[in-house]
């Protein structure tokens, strides 16, 4: 692969799930359990192997990322980006399309698995728990191949660059789950891979730890000449990190360009942001010019009521948005008003559409 | 744009690819025992389970020594402590050999340690054997305190003379239930058995082995066409052949198993070829059926948990 060559290029990809099993409950696979496994093992491997409900996941997902550069890959849940970066991870095949990773063929998934680092924050992180910090990335580096003395220092490098390197004695099950996404992002960190693939890297983490976590992804990986893919469905504080984004809806690239050329996409709207004592959702229809209310309430004895309404830029639009939401009852406490952001064109697919149209 | 000098491999250089397999293999171990430690308790009850189950065949083997000893018959001495020692401790030992490679890839499955094995760039087969380190880790240190709590607290009486060959032994019988463990494993991916009883490991183990391979009196009492069947299975061969080797009142001649008695060979001999032929056909199909399956997985999307 030369320094032109994009490091991910991925064309009409498509990936179908061929959908979940039936339940055997109640059946009588179930009652008759292993003993039916023996006598009828044809039968029961026909039926279980019955597909329902095949899931669409991506549909014609063209993408290039360049080497260098900090993409995003954002969505809403259930928009596939999970299913986009294990494609580019070589951990799933694509149904259909092709597409080369790190200058390697879709299929040659043993050339990409070198050539590419996976940090994903789902489930158990793929830690030990048992185990130390400094032990569950030294024994990545090992399965990476590294020599003993190299894995030690490159795990005292990668703790030390997350700010691990005093708890590194501490099990992975006392600590804090903010600490144990450094640990993985550690193990990122212990490679020079052309692509990282970093898979909602920071859910879960305070504010401070989070703009850290997104200051090495900015700063620390590109200056090594790494590629970064950021997968997220929480686009806040985003807009500084990603040269280009792309935004998913329902399987689809919806939109690709810099966060300043997605976010234009929505000059057109303003976003309220509003915090009420009490108040129910209000009765009657909603002004024309709000495209979208997110009500948040917060638990608490305040009874504090958190509304996101995202309206057409238009004369008058709080003071039509602030006579609605009275209607409901309650008393407002709290009132700004702001340009979108990033995460306000996933917010909503109906919302992005139409900002499109 | 940097590669990583380390895992960069030239076409041919068989050695430092053997060399760092080798290497993630150790890495396995030391994992696996830094695991089993964490957890302090379990050391504790790794000997009470050692010894409980010894007591256990102690106490039945005290009822029954008597009539148990006429049925062992001259090939297996008259020592029923010493037959059920090895037994039980070669049971063991298959077990979990047969066992783990299927427990161990679910659990790596629901915990999510699988992606991040099948993203670093070993073979999709290294965490297979990698699990089978704590395998061999638990395994040999429990077949030696089995034989010396049988010998020292319960009267059992090994002979150490043949002990080389008997080592060889457990090395066959080691690569033959692993071939059937890896089989067992590959229908995790390859016919989707996420739950419930593998099948595999539920007929060879669960009903053969359990059955007809002679772990608690010698296939001799079993009907005739019972005997043919437990030939099928490694477990047969790995108790005939350890017994012969182990107990001193044992004979290395005589036959006893039907495919002993049918060939002109020595009966350590038959078992060594049908331990040896066995792993030369379990084992790699074993891999080419775990291979498909994690190749199925990725065209399916079942090959890690979270989407």
């Amino acid at each position: 692969m030369t320094a032109s060559q994009p490091v991910v290029e991925l064309v009409d990809i498509g990936k179908t799930y061929p959908g979940t099993e039936p339940s055997l409950r109640g059946t009588k696979l179930e009652t008759l359990g292993p003993a039916l496994w023996l006598k009828k093992l044809g039968r029961a491997l026909r039926l279980t192997a019955v597909s329902e409900n095949a899931v669409q996941a991506l549909e014609e997902v063209s993408l290039r990322i360049h080497p260098g550069e900090v993409f995003g890959i954002l969505g809403a849940n259930g928009s596939g980006k999970t299913t986009l970066v294990k494609i580019m991870a070589g951990l799933l095949a694509p149904s259909r399309g092709s597409g080369r990773v790190a200058g390697w063929s879709l299929h040659r998934t043993a050339e990409i698995r070198r050539r590419v680092s996976y940090v994903s924050t789902t489930g158990w992180m793929g830690l030990e728990w048992a185990l130390t910090a400094e032990e569950n990335v030294r024994f990545f580096a090992r399965l990476c191949g590294m020599s003993g003395a190299l894995a030690k220092e490159r795990t005292d490098q990668a703790l030390a660059a997350v700010g691990l390197l005093a708890d590194r004695q501490k099990a992975v099950s006392a600590l804090s789950n903010g600490m144990r996404q450094r640990v993985i992002l550690a193990r990122a960190l212990l490679l020079r891979t052309p692509l990282v693939l970093l898979d909602e890297p920071t859910v879960g983490l305070d504010p401070v730890h989070r703009n850290e976590m997104l200051r090495l992804v900015r700063e620390v990986l590109p200056a090594r000449g790494q590629t970064v893919v950021l997968v997220d469905h929480q686009a806040d504080a985003l807009e500084g990190v990603l040269d280009r984004a792309a935004i998913l809806a329902e399987g689809r690239v919806e939109r690709l360009g810099t966060p300043g050329e997605l976010v234009s996409a929505l000059r057109q709207v303003r976003v309220l942001e509003l915090l009420t004592r009490g108040g129910d959702m209000p009765a009657g229809p909603a002004p024309a010019l709000v495209r979208q209310v997110v009500r948040t309430p917060r638990p608490g004895p305040l009874a504090l009521t958190h509304w996101r309404i995202r309206v057409s830029e238009q004369p008058h639009a709080l003071e039509s948005v602030l006579v609605w939401l009275l209607s409901g009852g309650g008393e407002v406490v709290q009132v700004s008003e702001r340009a979108p952001a990033l995460a306000d064109l996933f917010a909503s697919s109906s919302l992005a559409a139409e900002a499109g149209a | 744009m940097s590669a990583r000098p380390q895992v960069s491999r030239a076409k041919g250089q068989l050695w430092p690819t053997l060399r760092r397999e080798l290497a993630t293999l150790w890495a396995f171990a030391v994992r696996e025992y830094r695991m089993w430690q964490s957890y302090r308790v379990n050391q504790l009850m790794w000997l009470v389970n050692i010894f409980v189950t010894t007591l256990l065949f102690f106490l039945i083997g005290e009822m029954v020594k008597g009539q148990a000893a006429r049925l062992l018959g001259p090939a297996y001495g008259n020592n029923y402590m010493s037959f059920i020692v090895v037994g039980v401790a070669i049971n063991v030992f298959l077990y979990t050999n047969l066992a783990d490679p299927y427990t161990r890839i679910a659990r790596s499955y629901y915990n999510g340690t699988m992606d991040l094995l099948l993203l670093s760039p070993m073979s999709v087969f290294t965490p297979l054997f990698g699990f089978m380190t704590k395998s061999i880790l638990d395994d040999y240190p429990r077949l030696f305190v089995v034989g010396a709590f049988g010998m020292l607290l319960f009267g059992a009486a090994f002979r150490f003379q043949y002990s080389l060959i008997a080592i060889g032994f457990t090395v066959l019988i080691l690569a033959s239930s692993f071939g059937i463990g890896m089989i067992s494993a590959s229908s995790f991916y390859l016919l989707n058995i996420k739950r419930g009883t593998e099948p595999v490991r539920f007929l060879v183990q669960g009903l053969l082995a359990t059955l007809l391979a002679g772990t608690y009196y010698p296939v001799t009492v079993l009907p005739r066409p019972l005997q043919w069947l437990a030939c099928l299975i490694p477990h047969t061969y790995a108790f005939d052949a350890l017994r012969r080797l182990m107990d001193p009142g044992a004979e290395l001649g005589g036959a006893v198993l039907p495919v002993q008695q049918a060939l002109p060979w020595p009966p350590l001999l038959v078992d060594g070829l049908a331990l040896g032929l066995m792993t030369l056909i379990l084992v790699p199909l074993g891999l080419l059926l775990y291979g498909r399956g994690i190749e199925k997985a990725r065209r399916d999307g079942t090959l890690t948990r979270w989407q």
